[in-house]
């Protein structure tokens, strides 16, 4: 546990610089039962939000409005209004594939695709862009470089993208997101299923990312949330609780259920 | 307990081996080149098969043409378009009653439908009787195939921005691929030893034919006319198409059961 801060010490920057995703008065609904209730809070540009809370508080659901992926089942529905960049992405008219070019995504599991290590990363580049074979392979040893698995599959990257251990996939399936140059890439506990060194591996990514990339992860670990995040929402029973930078959010919690939570008194 | 157990596998096991063993005797005895070159004889006269063994292949050919694009469309609108919608249920319960329908069922719908009609038997409405035996295999194991790719590669898929087609074909297909071809093997085995269907729409022919609007000759009912006959030659022959039959079938059923094995590997 890092020593309590008095409120005095913490910096007075504003909450958010130059907000990247804007969620305004979210609703979300699995057929009747409501999981997100009223939910409002801006993501910073270029830096690392987390959602933490106990299991089945809404983090997840938050996360899968932000690129719609809910929308691949029915009786699911939100209401209210996300704004990337000011556009409302819940409107009708949004194209969902091109959305979800620019926001990418990365889940639980490792999810590589039934193909070669070069395939599931040249895949997703070669759905909106038409490049030449040398460009392909420019754009997969970046993307490989940037996820920190070049040189360990540098030399096969023609086997299975399913041939590589647990940590490489996820590596794997940051690459594949990256490639296709979004501009937020969403986590949904990316290291929930890996060992410590990968975890560590993946953390560490995630903080070289943010230079370039809006991120938000969903995490079950709390110390995890105070390692990679600048800001953290606390969210509880579908609501938005607490939101706030992550120091603060850890140290001098405004709410006492906020604190219950990241001292351990439940969930 | 055990030992009952043991006893009923062994009696199974037992059937299964007089049968090939009885096959293999009976069958071997005749088996030649001249059973793949030479047509079907007339009685009292020595022969082949040539006729009919082609006469099988194009029928099977054609069924599974015609019947695998549509089970494997049909299989996949039930396991990703349709996945939450009412018609799939209905669709898999009426599937599974044409799975289960005496084939001779088939046979006489197709010849209502076709020979009928066209006054006439054709190989035509033979490759059809057995096109609808092929659908409802590769429905069912489409179906399945499908349902076993984890949805979380299809969320992945559709989180890196693919339109839900090219998911489907370049995800969901890849991790099924040979799960759906066993299923396709498989219904091939099934077809290519019925006989039922046949006699009402493709019926028999002693000669070679390549015309597909006249009647043609194939292995069962080949096996079915020479097996009854009193001629010493013409039984020959059944055993030994019987034989090529049962080692066809089983030559498949290793080969689907290769491919799911290397599957599992995985």
């Amino acid at each position: 546990m890092k020593p309590m801060l008095s409120p005095e010490t913490v910096v007075a920057e504003p909450l958010v610089g130059k907000a990247k995703i804007e969620v305004k008065n979210l609703n979300f609904y699995y057929g009747e039962s409501k999981a997100l209730k009223n939910i409002s809070l801006a993501l910073p540009e270029r830096s690392v939000t987390a959602f933490i809370g106990p299991s089945g508080c809404g983090k997840s659901t938050l996360l899968r409005v932000l690129n719609r992926i809910y929308e691949l089942y029915p009786k699911q529905r939100a209401e209210g209004e996300v704004l990337l960049d000011g556009e409302n992405i819940l409107d009708r008219s949004q194209d969902l594939n091109l959305l979800r070019t620019k926001i990418g995504m990365v889940f639980q599991k490792p999810t590589p695709f039934p193909m070669s290590i070069h395939e599931n990363i040249a895949f997703g580049v070669r759905l909106y862009e038409k490049l030449s074979r040398a460009e392909i392979d420019a754009r997969v040893e970046e993307a490989l470089r940037r996820a920190a698995l070049w040189d360990e599959v540098k030399d096969k990257l023609a086997a299975s993208g399913l041939s590589l251990s647990g940590g490489q996939q996820q590596r794997l399936c940051i690459a594949r997101t990256v490639a296709v140059k979004p501009e937020v890439i969403l986590l949904d506990e990316p290291a929930s299923a890996l060992d410590p060194l990968s975890t560590a591996k993946i953390e560490e990514l995630i903080d070289e990312l943010q230079a370039d990339y809006t991120i938000v992860i969903v995490t079950h670990n709390m110390q995890q949330a105070a390692r990679v995040s600048s800001r953290t929402a606390f969210m509880y029973l579908g609501e938005l609780i607490e939101f706030d930078r992550t120091e603060k959010i850890f140290t001098s919690p405004r709410e006492k259920r906020t604190q219950d939570y990241i001292t351990g008194r439940f969930g | 307990m055990m030992g009952l157990c043991t006893c009923a596998a062994g009696v199974g096991l037992a059937w299964l081996a007089l049968i090939l063993g009885a096959l293999v005797y009976k069958g071997l005895a005749g088996l030649s080149l001249s059973v793949f070159t030479q047509m079907t004889p007339p009685p009292g006269d020595a022969g082949g098969l040539a006729n009919a063994i082609a006469g099988s292949v194009a029928m099977t050919v054609i069924a599974v043409v015609v019947g695998t694009p549509i089970g494997v469309l049909a299989g996949t609108y039930m396991a990703e378009y349709g996945r939450f919608s009412r018609v799939t249920t209905v669709v898999r319960f009426i599937n599974d009653i044409l799975l289960s329908a005496p084939s001779i069922i088939i046979g006489l719908f197709v010849y209502e439908l076709m020979v009928r009609p066209m006054g006439h038997f054709s190989a035509l409405a033979g490759s059809i009787a057995l096109a609808i035996l092929v659908i409802p295999v590769v429905v069912r194991t489409t179906e399945d195939m499908l349902n076993l790719v984890p949805n979380s590669l299809r969320e992945a898929g559709t989180a890196i921005g693919a339109p839900r087609w090219v998911v489907i074909r370049s995800v969901a297909y890849r991790a099924a691929l040979s799960g759906i071809v066993t299923g396709i093997l498989l219904a091939i085995a099934r077809i290519s030893g019925e006989t039922a269907p046949l006699l009402f729409t493709a019926l028999n022919n002693q000669f070679w034919s390549s015309n597909l609007n006249a009647p043609i000759a194939s292995l069962p009912v080949t096996i079915f006319q020479f097996a009854l006959s009193p001629y010493e030659e013409w039984q020959q022959l059944a055993w030994t198409g019987a034989l090529i039959i049962t080692m066809t079938v089983l030559g498949l059923s290793i080969f689907a059961r290769s491919l799911t094995g290397r599957r599992e590997d995985r």
